[in-house]
């Protein structure tokens, strides 16, 4: 972001580092569960497989044996979407699944629950939800969300229409909380602002593979492996590419790039089948995937 | 003609069919320079004529001619002026005109049609000009002649004046900086007014290093004779105001006019545009029109009045009255430099009174005092009679009552900046409160230092003058003159400017200051012009919080700045950056905002009507009158107002039949300068989709309008005229299939194509700037009314009333309205089924804080932040959300809610279509249906209203695309 010459109504654009309390929150326990997992995968010579589940999709208990499959497969990291009603950022796919788990009676006292099963049942694995922002901050500060959801055993959050630019005051309260809070970089985003980004970005920077919404693809755009090399050039935190990532020819590319990790969740919840019930075959899929993480 | 002595660089091409070719010319120009060569060739044509004759000899023979007919003064009139050409040939085209063109009928022509002044080619052998046509010109017209002239001898000046030249063009190019200045002194000298021509900047501040009054600049190159469309706005940024300043060449299209009067030209120069014209008389027409001021109320309500102070003799009064200044000071200090005897005063106040007896609006007469002996100032009154006596000193409040005349108090600002700026502020917003509530008519905001207002001659800091001038109604005094006043106008919200010292002749040791009458019409017109086309910057007090008025720089609004922000994937901030920079600059820009204004009056139709309404003020009345219990008049009497006046903005009767139609344009001629190639946006009752598809076909955009299934099925011929429009429009089958949904949809498009496409959003909503920027293009709709009213009220309404689904309309019309304390605010929502029932769109009444469509507002969630479903018959108020400012204005208070049901919106529509004729949109009738409750008391406030009340509603569209749902809604 560039200083100019501003209008009395608009004003000069205050550059992200001249906000108040800008420390991002890598150094909360969540962000170190979170650099624990990806670090492990490292010593395996892989990136980090981080698939998507949402909470409540097609129903509470099959969420949770989702989650479960997922992670028995092979999962690094377990994103768990909390089904939202106008999920702007969100191809076909996940609106749908967000849609049919709110119409089956998903809240947010359920997605705790939900995240509370899962903790208990695979303590091992770092818990992200995703979110967005009108279900975290949307009455207030957030803090009682942030309290909540590490109760539950989550270790970050990735609130997706969040930036840094209005995520100050969350950070403060969810860095009170322990909870790390993730930020995306897109292709759009300019490399000045990508390095301040990753620079508050806590556990993990999510980088966004396409100009687009989230949804299965066929393939990812020719550019997604020169993005991935200077997204992790500029990124202190390690480098999760997610967004249209679908098949393990694409895990194997995005490792090949330089991916710290990938992540994976409209493929997913195609794999579990139009009634969301083909937990083996989501399972078979998070298995393949999970091979293709290996950078050998 | 045909050269034959010499060969041009550029020949003529018709004499010469065989010459190399323009390009192969153009070539030859670059390397020498056209204008030397025909200044050489001037200059030994002219050598024998000149043989022996000496410039004084001249001059003492050109002091004969009849005298010069006033060019400046013209030309500081307001607008931009139109000189006209006569011009038979060029090196850059060839001929225009043919050798026997008759040059006498051409400029009659050219006066008919209203041109200042003629510009006439004395050169030979490029232009196939001459000293008769001039001479002949001159005695044809009654407008002043320039001679356009290639001056290389400064004998050729008083040779001009005797043929009857008023002007006279010198060429910076031709000459150094000492000769140049020698050339315009012998000029003005010669009472030969010169306009320096200059194009490019070492030349521009030769010319301004100049005594020369009128600098020209040239779009083309006179030495390559290329042209290029943006030298002369370029270089304009170097003139200081107290220049007039003339554009030339490259205009085709009196549209450039209308562009080059915006950015503040005086004049401009039109020559082969005109000569080609069939009728030139029609061609001058239409170039004058389009650089005259544009003729818009909402411009009359910004613009600054302007008092002429400390004038000492009668040359100095007409000049201020032909300026038309709105006051005129007489300054009866005495020992101050301008101070008049009381016979001299009451002299020129005579005088002003006969002089300006004809004109609507003769300027105030103002006896200026300081701390008077009472006895004088009541004799100096009787005498001089004038409209207001202004108090310079340090009179107390109580002195105002016993003046018997309006008063003027003069609030001095410390000479020298305050250590704690805020408070200084403060104290003399009390002061200045003081003195209003004493009765003072007018406050003027001076430096200390001198009880005379502009005597000190130094600006009072503009930090300070524009935090008193927030609070309190004052005209700007001390140390103005045409070359600040516009920007201390646009930094600071007076009324109004008072100026003495810079508008007056240069001092004479030991003689009284005298105006300078050219300086006069100037400052006026600098004034008049400073707020023209910039309808963001600050034009009156605005005594309320900042946050309730303007986003800051996050986009927040409220005095908590809680409301509005940026809340959206990482993928749109880019586009959101860029178009915030766009828009930063677009918005003080007076080019944008002319085009803008000029489409919107040419093409939709603005300014709309306001329309008294008096069939169905009886009607709201008598309904009122029936809520209240149908209580005899003497029980309900000042329970209601007696008498109402409703007043209807017609947005029904703008191009596409809605408001809607500004911020479609508006963000379509944005879309242009971002550079994108493609529009999309979101629509409910089909109006914005129906206005953006619009403004898409007239700049040939393409356009993809999103639109739930459930609208596109309630909202039939709307659908079918965007299709006809040629736009595409996607039907949106998520969630509940409205205008949310819509809003989600069309976010994702411009989340995957960001790079090529802008989304033009329908609402004073979304992420920081949009809320902004529509608001911004919708004002016009109050800003209109304020001024429509004040002509036929006198005054500002009581009430202003707008339906609010995502707000556009509301703010459009509330904004001009939010800082005026005496004016009430109330928006309609949509209750649906009733707000009791869950099944409604009240976002304000029934919403809480929450995060939608990236911005922070009010909106209707369930406990968990999810969005609720809103309800309503009407597809442009069904949305859950309303827009960040709305919200601000209603947590402060300054926004009375009311809401009416489905039920009770189609009952208005069929009211106000029987009663008044005018087939109103649901939406719309959301706030008709709601009107009698709130002059009942019944919602709103509840405080009562004024016996003999006005209101203003915003007929924000009209109902044609709801009559399937008339028909279907069979009333019970």
């Amino acid at each position: 972001m560039t200083a100019r010459s501003g209008s009395m109504a608009l004003g000069e654009m205050t550059a992200l580092s001249d906000r108040p309390t800008p420390s991002g929150t890598n150094d909360t326990a969540g962000a170190r569960r979170i650099a624990t997992a990806f670090g492990a995968a490292a010593a395996q010579g892989r990136a980090a497989l981080i698939p998507y589940l949402v909470a409540g999709y097609p129903d509470a208990e099959t969420s949770l044996r989702i989650a479960l499959a997922a992670i028995d497969a092979g999962a690094d990291l377990l994103e768990v979407g909390l089904p939202y009603s106008d999920p702007l950022a969100d191809g076909a796919t996940l609106q749908r699944a967000s849609g049919v788990a709110l119409h089956a009676g998903a809240t947010f006292d359920r997605s705790i629950a939900l995240l509370e099963r899962i903790a208990a049942a695979r303590p091992a694995t770092p818990l992200v939800p995703m979110a967005y922002a009108n279900q975290v901050i949307g009455g207030g500060d957030g803090a009682a969300t942030a309290r909540r959801l590490t109760a539950a055993g989550a270790d970050g959050i990735i609130v997706a229409d969040l930036t840094p630019d209005e995520g100050a005051p969350f950070e403060a309260v969810a860095r009170e909380a322990g909870l790390a809070v993730v930020y995306l970089v897109a292709p759009t985003t300019d490399p000045d602002r990508r390095a301040r980004i990753a620079a508050r970005s806590g556990g993990f920077l999510y980088c966004v593979s396409l100009v687009g919404v989230t949804g299965a693809r066929a393939s990812l755009p020719p550019t997604v492996g020169r993005l991935v090399r200077d997204v992790r050039a500029a990124s202190p935190v390690p480098v999760a590419v997610g967004f249209g990532v679908s098949r393990p020819s694409h895990v194997r590319a995005l490792v090949r790039a330089g991916a710290d990790g990938v992540i994976v969740a409209s493929a997913l919840v195609d794999a579990l089948g139009p009634e969301g019930l083909d937990v083996a075959a989501l399972g078979r899929l998070v298995g393949k995937l999970r091979a293709a993480t290996n950078r050998t | 003609m045909t050269v034959t002595t010499h060969r041009p660089s550029v020949p003529d091409r018709t004499a010469d069919a065989a010459s190399p070719g323009t390009l192969e010319a153009r070539r030859v120009a670059r390397r020498r320079g056209v204008v030397a060569e025909i200044a050489a060739r001037r200059a030994a044509d002219l050598s024998p004529e000149l043989a022996g004759l000496t410039f004084s000899g001249l001059a003492r023979a050109a002091a004969k001619a009849p005298s010069p007919r006033p060019f400046a003064e013209h030309l500081a009139r307001p607008g931009l002026h139109l000189i006209a050409e006569l011009k038979r040939r060029s090196p850059s085209v060839g001929t225009i005109a043919q050798p026997n063109e008759d040059a006498i009928a051409r400029a009659r022509a050219y006066e008919a049609g209203g041109a200042t002044a003629i510009s006439v080619l004395c050169e030979p052998h490029w232009f196939g000009g001459s000293i008769a046509d001039l001479r002949a010109v001159r005695a044809a017209v009654a407008v002043p002649v320039l001679a356009k002239e290639f001056v290389v001898d400064r004998r050729q000046l008083p040779l001009l004046r005797s043929a009857g030249a008023d002007a006279v063009l010198l060429l910076a190019v031709l000459h150094p900086a000492r000769r140049l200045a020698a050339l315009v002194d012998d000029a003005l000298e010669l009472g030969l007014e010169p306009l320096v021509e200059a194009h490019d900047a070492a030349e521009l501040d030769r010319a301004l290093a100049t005594r020369a009054r009128v600098v020209g600049i040239n779009n083309r190159d006179l030495r390559t004779l290329e042209v290029d469309p943006e030298r002369a706005v370029r270089l304009l940024k170097r003139v200081p105001a107290d220049r007039l300043v003339v554009a030339e060449s490259g205009v085709r299209d009196p549209d450039l006019l209308a562009d080059w009067r915006a950015v503040g030209f005086d004049a401009a120069l039109v020559g082969e545009a005109l000569m080609r014209a069939a009728d030139p008389r029609a061609a001058t027409a239409a170039f004058v029109a389009a650089g005259a001021m544009p003729n818009d109320p909402a411009i009359a309500d910004r613009t600054p009045l302007v008092k002429i102070c400390g004038v000492t003799d009668a040359d100095g009064l007409l000049a201020a009255i032909r300026a038309g200044a709105d006051a005129i000071g007489l300054n009866l200090v005495p020992g101050t430099p301008r101070a008049l005897t009381l016979v001299e005063a009451v002299a020129l106040a005579r005088l002003a009174r006969d002089a300006s007896a004809r004109t609507a609006d003769r300027p105030k007469i103002v006896a200026i005092t300081a701390d008077a002996d009472p006895a004088a100032l009541a004799e100096a009154i009787a005498a001089i009679d004038p409209d207001a006596v202004q108090l310079s000193g340090n009179e107390p409040p109580e002195s105002v009552a016993g003046l018997g005349r309006p008063a003027w108090k003069v609030l001095h600002l410390p000479a020298t900046a305050p250590r704690d700026l805020a408070a200084t502020a403060a104290a003399i917003v009390e002061t200045g409160r003081t003195y209003l509530a004493a009765g003072t008519q007018r406050l003027l905001l001076d430096t200390a230092g001198g009880p005379h207002p502009g005597g000190t001659g130094v600006r009072p800091a503009t930090e300070l003058a524009a935090a008193v001038a927030r609070e309190l109604p004052v005209f700007l005094a001390g140390g103005l003159d045409s070359a600040t006043v516009a920007g201390a106008l646009q930094a600071i919200a007076a009324l109004g400017v008072d100026v003495a010292s810079g508008v007056e002749a240069p001092r004479v040791a030991g003689e009284r200051p005298r105006k300078d009458p050219l300086r006069v019409a100037l400052f006026v017109k600098r004034a008049r012009a400073a707020r023209l086309d910039r309808p963001h910057g600050p034009a009156r007090p605005t005594p309320v919080h900042p946050g309730l008025l303007e986003a800051d720089a996050n986009g927040r609004w409220g005095v908590a700045r809680e409301f509005g922000g940026r809340y959206v994937p990482e993928t749109l901030m880019a586009a959101l950056e860029q178009l915030e920079r766009a828009y930063a600059e677009v918005r003080h820009d007076p080019r944008f905002w002319a085009e803008y204004r000029a489409r919107l009056a040419s093409y939709s139709g603005r300014p709309t009507p306001l329309y008294r309404a008096d069939r169905l003020a009886a009607v709201t009345l008598a309904t009122a009158r029936r809520l209240l219990g149908g209580e005899a008049a003497a029980d309900i009497s000042g329970r209601l107002p007696s008498r109402l006046r409703l007043y209807l903005k017609r947005e029904d009767l703008a191009h596409t039949g809605a408001h809607k139609i500004n911020n479609a344009l508006g963000q379509a001629l944005l879309t242009r300068r971002l550079g994108k190639s493609r529009v999309i946006a979101e629509t409910g009752a089909g109006q914005h989709g129906v206005a953006t598809a619009t403004a898409c076909a007239l700049l040939d955009l393409p356009c993809v309008v999103f639109m739930g299934a459930e609208d596109i099925r309630r909202q039939q011929p709307n659908v079918l005229r965007m299709h006809a429009l040629g736009a595409e429009v996607r039907p949106v089958t998520s969630g509940s299939a409205t205008l949310k949904d819509a809003v989600n949809e069309a976010m994702r498009d411009w989340v995957t194509n960001v790079e090529t496409t802008h989304y033009v959003l329908g609402s004073a909503m979304g992420p920081h700037p949009y809320p902004t920027i529509v608001r911004d293009l919708q004002r016009v709709l109050g800003d209109e009314s304020a001024a429509q009213l004040q002509a036929v009220e006198g005054r500002l309404p009581d009430l202003v009333l707008a339906c609010v689904g995502g707000g556009s309309n509301a703010i459009g019309l509330l904004a001009r309205f939010i800082a005026e304390s005496d004016v009430r605010l109330a928006v309609a929502e949509a209750a649906g089924d009733g707000i009791a029932t869950g099944r409604h769109a009240a976002a304000l009444a029934g919403g809480t804080p929450g995060i939608l469509h990236g911005s922070r507002s009010l909106m209707l969630q369930d406990r968990d932040g999810q969005v609720l479903e809103a309800h309503s018959i009407s597809a442009g108020l069904d949305y859950p959300g309303v827009g960040p400012q709305i919200a601000a204005l209603m947590t402060a208070g300054r926004l009375e809610l009311a809401a009416a049901t489905d039920a009770e919106a189609l009952a208005s529509v069929r009211e106000v279509a029987r009663v008044e004729g005018i087939l109103p949109a649901l939406e719309t009738a959301h706030a008709f249906a709601v009107l009698p409750r709130l002059l009942a008391g019944l919602e709103g406030s509840g405080v009562r209203y004024p016996d003999e009340t006005v209101v203003l509603l915003g007929l924000s569209g009209r109902g044609d695309k709801d009559l399937a749902a008339l028909e279907r809604e069979v009333p019970a």
